[in-house]
């Protein structure tokens, strides 16, 4: 009896380490000798669609090389990376990851040694120069710029016709007159000027950067709250837009689609990326055009030319590295042919910038009125100011979402500020 | 009998091995995969840092939860959500049970299996529907705007009281129906001599209820009523998918936050932990409080 229980013993302690050390094939090479590398990214009309082009352009090239693209929602991605690189092993990782800017530096600084040095086969001076701060860590180039995020207002030119109003009207003006438009157009129209969410400052952060500001110092550490002349003028502006009653509500991201696919609101503030989400309703072709982002009226520094939200390619150092990284030096990196393939096939605008002229860039869309917004986007892009996003993006727009609130709700400005100071320094110690 | 002795501790000692044997496997595995964890996450949450870079900080994570404004707002919340979601769906599922118990009522399975369903429905696709049943122009509303309830629309997921509102309404679509089948079965244990002797006695209905009904499902009670606090008390999915815990943080849970830290954040998985571990702790006062008051008397 206790030989049986000794050996019963033996064999689950085998099952269970059996479990454990089961060694996952290399990503490396698979079984016909062919190299193969796995890209995670979201959004398959923008960074997908991208990949796919690059993947043809490079697997041309490099018939040896197996690229396999997965699309994962973003917040997926941050989990899922953050669950595999904290348990130390890259296994299930992909070799190639997109990771947005505001999160970057997170990524870099939480786990070091998890990234590829991509300083020898990048040049970071190629690229726009406000993507260097998030991509780079310790002197290195980590990141391959990709989505510029650079922000345009796409606004109504039918409905602003109705109110008495010219695309010239719109063009280069600042965030009063913004409103001032917004509440003739709501009058004569009905229609709401933008859609909000209360739950997401992209608004905010896109007219602090226009600043060269942000909430958090040089440092990327401490709080930049209080006392932040540009993010209280924003806040002052945010307030005014609610109170002049131009802003439709929306609680997520379908309903923030559907707000301008159904013609509700009669301008979309935001990034590039928004391009393909707006020509997807067909019925309103011709009836769209894009202007520079609105500046804050009383800050100096402010331009008319920000950045939302835009994403970098990393490669991780595991298995598959060097083929990762040659991947990406001659697709995103470097292959201005691709740029222009991504802009007259998907829309998008990177952030290379000898790719930022060109054929494509010179080709008139009829959706915006026969207008060349492309090349007024790659124009944007160097203007845009910069600034390090820091550790903290996210955390600290919990802390101001709430205060916005009170804010909205009637609270000073002032008093806002100080008390997201105050909290954003005792919880980011 | 003093031969006896030594091969009856043999005896013993077999079966007590044929014992063990039997449960090893299932103790290594639990030990495995529910103490060893457990215990890592004890330890993680006396660490600070971001990513992997943790180092040992002593309880000062413990006394940050007392400090930390976001905290504090989620406990809050989940202690609202737990104040008036669990008497409120304890209270429908009782009575809910007792009118499908009814011998006379026509079409029982049809009305137990569609308050049953909800329960086991995706927790994502009830939480997408019912943020757009709610949402400014949803049909929630439009049927209040054409029924004349309400003049203009109610801001149920932008605004924080009826955000909170809705959240509360959700889960306990979800989880009545659960509770209603342990009544359901308990009122089924019940013998209907007990009804009938009280009916010779000239109880009324409501008499009958609160008299012979109520007590005779005390542990039945007591036992949705800790299932339910501690489900509450979980409580992540519905918030991620309908509120992401806005406007502000006026519907946040603990369990979001949880969320929040680990991800949303800056990965402090150390504090992400403490904060666990404080979930942990208020089962456990609550359990015992619960217990206390209506458990049996031993």
């Amino acid at each position: 009896m206790k030989k049986m229980s000794f050996l019963l013993l033996i064999a689950s302690l085998i099952l269970l380490s059996a479990c454990s050390s089961n060694t996952e094939k290399a990503a490396t090479t698979t079984d016909s000798g062919k190299k193969e590398i796995t890209v995670w990214a979201w959004d398959p009309n923008f960074n997908i669609a991208a990949l796919k082009l690059a993947k043809d352009r490079y697997v041309a090239k490099h018939p040896d090389v197996n690229v396999n693209i997965v699309e994962y929602a973003q917040n997926d991605i941050v989990q899922k990376m953050n669950a595999g690189l904290n348990s130390g092993s890259t296994k299930g990782l992909p070799n190639v990851v997109l990771i947005e800017d505001y999160r970057a530096q997170n990524f870099l600084q939480a786990y070091p040694d998890s990234f590829h040095d991509m300083s020898s086969s990048i040049k970071a001076s190629d690229f726009a120069d406000y993507k260097i701060g998030p991509t780079s860590y310790n002197g290195k180039q980590y990141g391959v710029p990709f989505d510029s995020g650079v922000m345009g207002l796409y606004v109504r030119t039918d409905y602003l016709e109705q109110a008495g109003y010219k695309v010239a009207d719109l063009t280069n003006i600042d965030w009063d007159k913004f409103i001032e438009i917004g509440k003739a157009v709501k009058q004569k129209t009905g229609k709401e000027m933008l859609t909000q969410d209360p739950n997401d400052l992209g608004l905010i952060r896109g007219m602090i950067q226009s600043a060269g500001s942000w909430y958090l110092k040089e440092d990327g550490k401490t709080p930049n709250l209080a006392g932040n002349a540009a993010l209280k003028e924003a806040l002052l502006t945010y307030k005014s837009l609610f109170d002049a009653n131009i802003v439709k509500m929306n609680a997520d991201w379908s309903q923030f689609l559907a707000a301008f696919n159904s013609g509700a609101v009669a301008s979309v503030p935001t990034g590039n990326w928004i391009t393909p989400s707006i020509k997807a309703e067909a019925s309103q072709s011709g009836k769209w055009a894009v202007v520079p982002f609105p500046k804050l009226k009383n800050v100096p520094e402010s331009v008319n030319a920000s950045s939302l939200g835009g994403s970098s390619w990393y490669v991780l150092n595991s298995d598959g590295q060097d083929t990762a990284a040659d991947f990406l030096k001659e697709t995103f990196g470097s292959d201005q042919e691709l740029y222009q393939d991504m802009l007259s096939k998907i829309g998008i605008v990177g952030s290379l910038n000898a790719a930022s002229s060109g054929k494509a860039y010179d080709v008139a869309d009829p959706y915006f009125g026969g207008d060349k917004v492309y090349k007024k986007f790659a124009e944007w892009t160097k203007q845009v100011p910069k600034v390090n996003y820091g550790l903290h993006t996210y955390a600290i727009e919990d802390i101001m979402t709430v205060e916005i609130q009170n804010y909205l709700n009637g609270k000073d400005v002032d008093a806002v500020l100080k008390d997201a100071q105050g909290q954003a320094e005792a919880q980011l110690k | 009998m003093k031969t006896a002795a030594p091969k009856m501790t043999t005896t013993r000692l077999k079966a007590g091995m044929t014992g063990w044997l039997f449960i090893s496997i299932a103790v290594i595995m639990i030990a495995a995969f529910y103490f060893y964890p457990m215990i890592q996450a004890l330890i993680l949450s006396f660490k600070t840092g971001t990513g992997s870079n943790l180092t040992f900080n002593g309880i000062d994570n413990y006394k940050r939860l007392f400090t930390d404004s976001m905290f504090i707002t989620a406990v809050k919340n989940t202690f609202i959500y737990l104040i008036f979601q669990v008497p409120l769906m304890v209270i429908l599922a009782l009575f809910i049970s007792v009118l499908l118990n009814d011998k006379n009522l026509k079409f029982k399975g049809f009305f137990r299996t569609a308050i049953f369903l909800p329960c086991i429905t995706s927790l994502v696709a009830y939480s997408v529907v019912f943020k757009y049943l709610f949402s400014a122009d949803g049909l929630v509303n439009s049927l209040l705007l054409n029924l004349h309830v309400i003049g203009t629309p109610i801001q149920w997921i932008t605004d924080p009281f009826w955000a909170k509102v809705t959240i509360i309404i959700a889960i306990t679509w979800r989880w009545t129906g659960y509770n209603m089948i342990f009544y359901l079965s308990g009122l089924q244990n019940i013998d209907s001599s007990i009804y009938e002797a009280a009916r010779i006695d000239g109880a009324s209905p409501i008499r009958q209820f609160f008299s012979i009904t109520v007590p005779l499902l005390k542990p039945i009670i007591l036992f949705t009523s800790i299932t339910s606090t501690i489900g509450t008390l979980q409580l992540f999915d519905e918030i991620m998918n309908i509120t992401k815990g806005g406007p502000g943080n006026a519907t946040s849970s603990i369990s979001q936050y949880i969320y929040n830290l680990s991800f949303k954040y800056s990965s402090d998985f150390g504090y992400a932990a403490t904060v666990s571990y404080s979930i942990v702790i208020m089962i456990i006062i609550l359990s015992i409080i619960q217990f206390k008051v209506a458990g049996e008397k031993k």
